[in-house]
């Protein structure tokens, strides 16, 4: 620590000198005196020194937390984060419901086409066994084309709900995107702290950090209801907006 | 239509391209192929034949609004019809993927039905302007 200024160097040079000339001279009293002085006044240097860098690192601290970024974080962007989470929750809550409930409308369907098929099979086994009267064959018959007429109908409603279940595997992507998002957040708090660990560390004054400005083409995910604004809402808002425009 | 054309469909979540495939499948549109970013999906665009893109916006590489301007500006792929099924619906983007010269827009979460009316609506054009 030499930031003394060229005086206070000279001074301390003369003081030292005339200590060393006073201890020589055999002056005990006089030469604690002289070091007295010495020390007390190296003490108020210090003291300088200390005051000096504690208001750098509270000046720090204060530019720190004054930070627009860092206050917008606190203030927006992690309540917007936990509202992005649970939204995630409901939507993967959501899809699981779509598919269950497509699930269960479809095993009645699959089971009632089991036990027809299962009686008319042993009928018409009676029937190729030549043990069924030419009226029961009609009735058989009749039943047979009901039958028919049914799986083609049963067929149809198991596709719908197969489908169901295929497009209901959408909220691996919407939730993907949205969590992806809170991880980039997550990036920015840690770059954040790592940054404070660094000037409580130092000392030292912390550099702005560039405020963002929201770039209202670039990919942000899903948007998030309550979060997200000048979003449309639906395809059909998308149509109106296209065609207003002439597409 | 000409339900044999190759359709290229670009996504960065493997579930989201699964459904697509399959939803064209239903269609009757069997011959995909997929890419999972706009980087992967331009070679591939240029050196095939494809004859419709199906592309989402949010990609880490390349995004898909990126994706479309490259395929506009160059001279052999600037007639390709490109749908965009895409979760971005701010009103600016769309507008913005407008200008760029995008087909149609489908928003996230979409139903079958949708599918198939702006695939439609895209083939009509294309017939009407030959």
């Amino acid at each position: 620590m030499t930031n003394e200024t060229g005086p206070l160097s000279e001074d301390y040079i003369d003081r030292v000198r005339t200590l060393a000339q006073t201890i020589e001279l055999g002056d005990t009293a006089e030469a604690t005196r002289q070091l007295d002085e010495l020390t007390s006044l190296r003490e108020k240097t210090l003291y300088q020194e200390l005051g000096r860098l504690t208001r750098e690192f509270h000046e720090a601290l204060q530019s720190f937390r004054l930070d627009s970024r860092i206050a917008s974080l606190a203030a927006q962007d992690f309540p917007d984060a936990r509202e992005r989470l649970n939204y995630v929750v409901s939507m993967t809550a959501q899809s699981a419901d779509r598919t269950m409930t497509a699930v269960e409308e479809s095993m009645p369907i699959c089971e009632s086409m089991e036990e027809r098929a299962a009686a008319l099979k042993q009928e018409w086994g009676r029937f190729t066994q030549r043990k069924m009267s030419p009226d029961e064959f009609r009735d058989l018959s009749r039943r047979l084309g009901e039958f028919l007429d049914s799986v083609s109908d049963d067929a149809l409603r198991l596709r719908a709900n197969l489908q169901e279940v295929l497009m209901a595997q959408d909220f691996q992507d919407l939730t993907g995107q949205i969590i992806h998002r809170v991880v980039q957040l997550v990036d920015e708090v840690e770059s954040n702290l790592v940054e404070l660990i660094r000037i409580s560390g130092q000392g030292l004054a912390v550099e702005n950090q560039e405020e963002k400005k929201e770039d209202r083409i670039a990919a942000s995910g899903p948007p998030v209801p309550g979060v997200d604004t000048g979003t449309v809402a639906g395809q059909d808002e998308v149509d109106d907006l296209l065609s207003s425009l002439g597409f | 239509m000409n339900k044999n054309i190759k359709i290229l469909i670009v996504d960065d979540f493997s579930t989201m391209r699964r459904i697509i495939k399959n939803l064209l499948r239903d269609l009757g549109f069997t011959n995909t192929a997929e890419a999972d970013d706009g980087t992967t999906a331009l070679p591939m665009l240029q050196s095939g034949n494809f004859e419709l893109l199906v592309t989402d916006w949010n990609m880490p590489g390349m995004q898909g609004i990126d994706l479309l301007r490259a395929v506009r500006a160059d001279p052999k792929l600037a007639h390709l019809p490109v749908l965009m099924v895409t979760a971005e619906q701010k009103k600016e983007q769309i507008i913005e993927a407008a200008k760029a010269g995008v087909n149609g827009y489908i928003v996230k979460p979409f139903t079958a039905a949708t599918l198939k009316e702006k695939l439609e609506k895209i083939f009509e054009r294309i017939e009407a302007s030959q």
